[in-house]
């Protein structure tokens, strides 16, 4: 990395944020502070921004409030280079936001047609949990997209980076972090 | 634009690049390194698993197909230092019944070296970057030979319950071998157990590159040029040496780098695609390709985990991502013939714990989620441990990279990798749960869980083997190619057999016997 690249990198790293736009500037944020600020989104429509949230606290409680959409859009608007999601070592083809578009239209479409039109975000915690659980065994009729359990697994990996990835949520756990190098506040 | 001729350009900055270059520069040659990827400092290795995936390759020049397609790019490089910025360190060895797998078993392949030609190699590697281990403990598996520079790796509770499962079953461990300072060694200080090795260590506790090889060689002399991305090998008129490569810089400019010497030294896949796209006049079928094994006989490790969970806490968040013991036990081939498995199984119990991403905890209960996924997560925190049992397979010529029709920025082909597991490697896979199951009930876990799914893929060798002439591998045993004197290829690439245990000990090991033999037949090499 060149100097001004890493003092980026660790600027943000080093107190647990990542680049968000806020009135034109760029600001650095958590994803938590982020949503709490309903700053807006760079590459999800408000649709794909609902479905995420919805799954994302499905798959782990918590997700939505630590800011899971948020820091999915905001990963998905930086070169591939630069993403810190897991579809980065999971031979996802960039760019990323191709293949999250894909899914998250999947999830909503599969749940539209077994659920008389309504999306994911619509269905009741039950019926969510039913969804996921033919979701990540690939036996969900009338998906079409990327295989449903990899986009389980993917998603699922996202809402345990938010929630169980961070500095709190080793505190939430109960276990110490122990950084080298910290990243002070959140990850 | 043409740069400077050089004695050696070197293509890939990880773990056999590094040292090839230290032995080289040190021999007084003049070596450049040429890296795709950025170049890392330790100050860039910052302890998150979220953060820790920038060192790790972005998407794909590389397309996956098969019957179990080589899975994941966890365990690649990308920049300076390799994967080697963030392996694991552990330090197993390859053992005498790996070198002539042909011989004994009449399958797979035979190396054209014995362990005993290895084995001096392993002990200059452990006495310049530093091995924590008990080689007296190890030598019940192997051929005596001088001990450990560093004593064992401090143990937790996390390693320490597998013990009672091992005997139970009556099978053996020792302490683990690894790269990393259990003293303080050579100016760098002993670990600190805190468990981000696998992000990359940024005290130097763990022997990455940065503060071993490729340190050495830049104080040598050896210039690394990051973001330098090789896409062809040029070679003479008369196709009979190579003359240096065409890279890619920074700005995307394009470049020629003249040498004396040519090492490819980039991924085991890297290096084929490479030979592949550097076809030229009577090397019609890309360099050192003549056997038409360029590519060919791609070796994967797998794996097989099963899970424990106890009441006590283990401290699972302590130690290091290395293993805390290991055992040989089911290393002979036929360990499991009677369940139609073939293939040597390397065990290691008790590594570090984290708790999120690829290899962490909530990932041992994939099928989890909600509610019941946030309630094993706290009883996992403090009471998880794991056991895992890696496995060979054996080469096969269609396991192989080739050239694809879609092109990367720079033009040149992707690589497409197809990989299969034969019936032989299934069968030790599934033997393998069934013993993990068998000592991790005999430890008195609460739960204990095979981790079965998609068969992994873990670490990738071969695609240019080593063998006795151009009739049957692409490199000598030093990693000349049989070909062209002046093209050299290092690293796990020149495997022709996997055994099981992680390879970055044999790849440092190997890359220093062929630098030494290079720097010794200069003369007759060079172009």
């Amino acid at each position: 990395m060149d100097d001004m690249q890493r003092r980026a990198f660790i600027k943000g790293a080093a107190i647990g944020t990542l680049a968000f736009t806020v009135g034109g500037v760029e600001v650095f944020l958590t994803p938590r502070l982020a949503r709490a600020q309903n700053l807006p989104l760079r590459t999800l429509n408000p649709d794909q921004a609902a479905t995420l949230d919805a799954m994302g606290e499905a798959l782990v409680p918590g997700a939505k409030d630590a800011g899971i959409t948020h820091f999915v859009d905001q990963q998905l608007s930086i070169p591939a280079e630069d993403a810190l999601l897991e579809a980065r070592i999971m031979n996802v083809r960039p760019p990323f936001a191709n293949f999250y578009r894909a899914a998250l239209g999947a999830v909503d479409g599969a749940s539209q047609a077994k659920y008389g039109g309504r999306g994911f975000a619509q269905l009741a915690a039950a019926e969510q949990h039913d969804f996921i659980d033919l979701m990540r065994q690939n036996k969900l009729e009338n998906w079409k997209g990327p295989g449903s359990g990899f986009v389980y697994f993917l998603l699922r990996s996202d809402a345990v980076d938010v929630v169980y990835g961070t500095m709190d949520g080793y505190a939430h756990l109960g276990v110490p972090y122990q950084a080298h190098i910290a990243p002070t506040t959140s990850w | 634009m043409s740069n400077e001729k050089v004695d050696v350009v070197i293509v890939g900055a990880g773990a056999s690049g590094s040292v090839f270059a230290s032995v080289l520069a040190k021999a007084g040659k003049k070596v450049v390194l040429l890296e795709s990827g950025p170049d890392w400092q330790l100050s860039d290795l910052i302890s998150s698993d979220i953060w820790g995936r920038r060192v790790k390759p972005a998407g794909p020049p590389f397309l996956f197909e098969g019957k179990n397609p080589y899975g994941y790019v966890y365990q690649s490089g990308w920049g300076v230092g390799g994967a080697a910025l963030h392996y694991f360190a552990n330090f197993p060895r390859l053992l005498p019944n790996d070198f002539k797998v042909k011989s004994t078993y009449g399958k797979g392949l035979d190396w054209p070296i014995d362990y005993a030609d290895v084995a001096p190699y392993y002990e200059k590697v452990a006495d310049d970057i530093g091995v924590s281990g008990d080689a007296k403990a190890e030598e019940i598996w192997r051929p005596a030979g001088k001990p450990y520079p560093m004593p064992p790796m401090k143990t937790f509770p996390g390693g320490e319950v597998w013990k009672k499962g091992f005997e139970a079953v009556g099978m053996r461990l020792a302490p683990g071998a690894v790269g990393i300072n259990s003293t303080e060694y050579k100016g760098r200080p002993a670990c600190i157990y805190d468990g981000w090795c696998h992000v990359g260590c940024p005290i130097g506790a763990l022997a990455n590159p940065l503060v071993t090889y490729l340190g050495d060689a830049k104080k040598a002399g050896a210039e690394v040029r990051a973001h330098s991305t090789v896409t062809r090998v040029l070679v003479s008129a008369d196709g009979n040496k190579v003359t240096g490569v065409e890279y890619y810089d920074a700005k995307k400019e394009k470049q020629v780098q003249e040498a004396a010497v040519v090492v490819l030294a980039a991924w085991a896949a890297q290096n084929p695609r490479l030979l592949l796209n550097s076809a030229a006049g009577k090397h019609a079928d890309g360099l050192a390709n003549a056997s038409k094994l360029v590519g060919k006989y791609l070796l994967a490790h797998f794996a097989s985990n099963t899970s424990a969970l106890f009441d006590e806490d283990l401290q699972p968040y302590m130690g290091t991502i290395a293993a805390q013991y290991y055992s040989y036990d089911r290393y002979d081939k036929n360990s499991y013939k009677d369940k139609g498995a073939f293939g040597s199984t390397f065990m290691v119990a008790g590594t570090a714990q984290r708790y999120s991403a690829l290899g962490g905890v909530a990932n041992a209960r994939l099928d989890l989620f909600g509610a019941e996924l946030a309630a094993f997560m706290k009883r996992a925190a403090t009471g998880f441990t794991r056991l895992t049992a890696f496995a060979e397979e054996m080469p096969l010529l269609e396991n192989r990279v080739e050239l694809a029709s879609d092109k990367d920025e720079f033009g040149m082909p992707l690589g497409k990798i197809t990989h299969g597991f034969n019936d032989e490697a299934v069968a030790l896979f599934n033997a393998n749960f069934d013993q993990g199951m068998a000592i991790a009930k005999a430890t008195g876990a609460k739960e204990a869980w095979p981790n079965k799914g998609p068969m992994p893929t873990i670490h990738l060798m071969g695609g240019t083997i080593m063998g006795n002439g151009a009739g049957d591998s692409v490199t000598n045993s030093y990693g000349q190619t049989h070909e062209i004197p002046n093209l050299w290829i290092a690293g796990p690439g020149i495997f022709p057999t996997s055994g099981a245990p992680n390879p970055t000990y044999t790849i440092f090991a190997l890359s220093q016997r062929g630098a030494e033999n290079l720097a010794k037949n200069w003369g007759t090499v060079a172009g």
